[in-house]
């Protein structure tokens, strides 16, 4: 099922960092396993990851570093900081009581 | 490689990122997640394709960024403000004093305490005009010079406004506007230089012509070469400083 990309747009921090709440990432990576996990249902652009990656770290709620893999390839992995830890939490508990209430409201007919 | 190196060369380019070593980070990491994609088994075709318009994530990352390019924008003006109007009133100053020893008027009364700082601020806020015009010109893709105009208007309105209420001198900020704009004008109008050597002196003695006096005349005429030369040094400062900038 096609999602609305406005219902994806206020989700995609949320999703970012409990992505990134099991370990540290690289972008392609972090594509793979929204799409895996989701059964493909966040079929977005893999271009405008970058951006929201890059605003998450510029908020401090991620930390990025360059690595060479095993097959001496370059990639840099993004990792939650401290304050990214605490926000993946804070989110997930707005999320929980956001969709608590709307599902209260769309059951309640 | 090439189909993804250009849409990649695409999206940092028109990025607006304002950090040279930021851009070349995009690039790479871009760069890699291709890599990624193919290596995974995806086409090369394919793999461009899923990463996205390349217009739109470059305009994610411009909001992204808008911060860090308004601050660079910003210290771009302040120091090229700073140094023009350094560079300008040394040159107009100089050629000041050469003119008073050839009318035989006495260096003190030409250089008072109170008129050379007039002659200063009015200079500082030329200068601060006319590179300010300079910068907004950049926040606008159409239309840029008459928008800009209006916007540092308002600018200079609203600081008026400010200094006007604090009890302190405001109708520099009138006369650096007005000089910034009309510089601006006939630099944008009048795409000889052989003429606007001739109009903007020109323009300047003719304020100069109220007095009747050919020292304040001549005074003014030096004025308008001094400001002349300024929208020249302003242009390449400004670029300069950009590009320096871009690269820390």
């Amino acid at each position: 099922m096609d999602i609305d990309r406005e219902f994806l747009k206020g989700s995609v921090s949320l999703l970012l960092l409990n992505l990134l709440s099991r370990g540290a990432m690289y972008g392609y990576e972090i594509f793979q396993e929204a799409s895996r996990r989701s059964a493909q249902a966040f079929e977005f652009k893999e271009g405008t990851l970058y951006p929201a990656l890059h605003q998450l770290e510029k908020k401090g709620l991620i930390q990025s570093e360059w690595r060479t893999g095993e097959n001496g390839r370059e990639r840099k992995y993004y990792a939650l900081t401290p304050k990214g830890r605490k926000s993946a939490r804070d989110y997930e508990k707005q999320w929980q009581h956001l969709t608590g209430a709307v599902n209260a409201v769309l059951g309640s007919e | 490689m090439q189909p993804a190196h250009r849409l990649i060369e695409e999206i940092v380019s028109s990025s607006r990122i304002p950090s040279a070593r930021r851009r070349r980070e995009v690039l790479r990491e871009l760069q890699a997640h291709v890599e990624d994609a193919i290596s995974s088994g995806v086409t090369e075709r394919l793999a461009v394709d899923n990463l996205g318009d390349p217009r739109e994530i470059a305009s994610h990352f411009a909001w992204v960024y808008r911060k860090e390019r308004a601050v660079l924008r910003l210290s771009v003006f302040l120091l090229s403000t700073i140094a023009v109007a350094g560079s300008i009133a040394a040159i107009v100053m100089a050629m000041k004093a050469g003119i008073a020893i050839g009318f035989g008027v006495p260096l003190p009364r030409i250089f008072s305490p109170r008129h050379t700082l007039i002659e200063a601020i009015d200079i500082l806020s030329t200068a601060a005009a006319y590179v300010g015009l300079l910068s907004l010109e950049k926040l606008f893709d159409r239309r840029h010079f008459p928008k800009s105009a209006a916007l540092l208007a308002l600018i200079f309105a609203a600081l008026a406004a400010v200094f006007s209420m604090a009890g302190r001198p405001w109708k520099f900020l009138l006369f650096g506007l007005v000089a910034g704009i009309f510089l601006r004008t006939i630099q944008v109008l009048l795409k000889n230089q052989a003429a606007r050597i001739v109009v903007v002196p020109a323009c300047f003695g003719a304020i100069g012509l109220i007095s009747l006096r050919p020292l304040t005349v001549a005074s003014w005429v030096v004025t308008g070469l001094g400001y002349l030369a300024m929208t020249h040094l302003a242009v390449r400062v400004d670029r300069a400083l950009f590009k320096g900038l871009q690269q820390l």
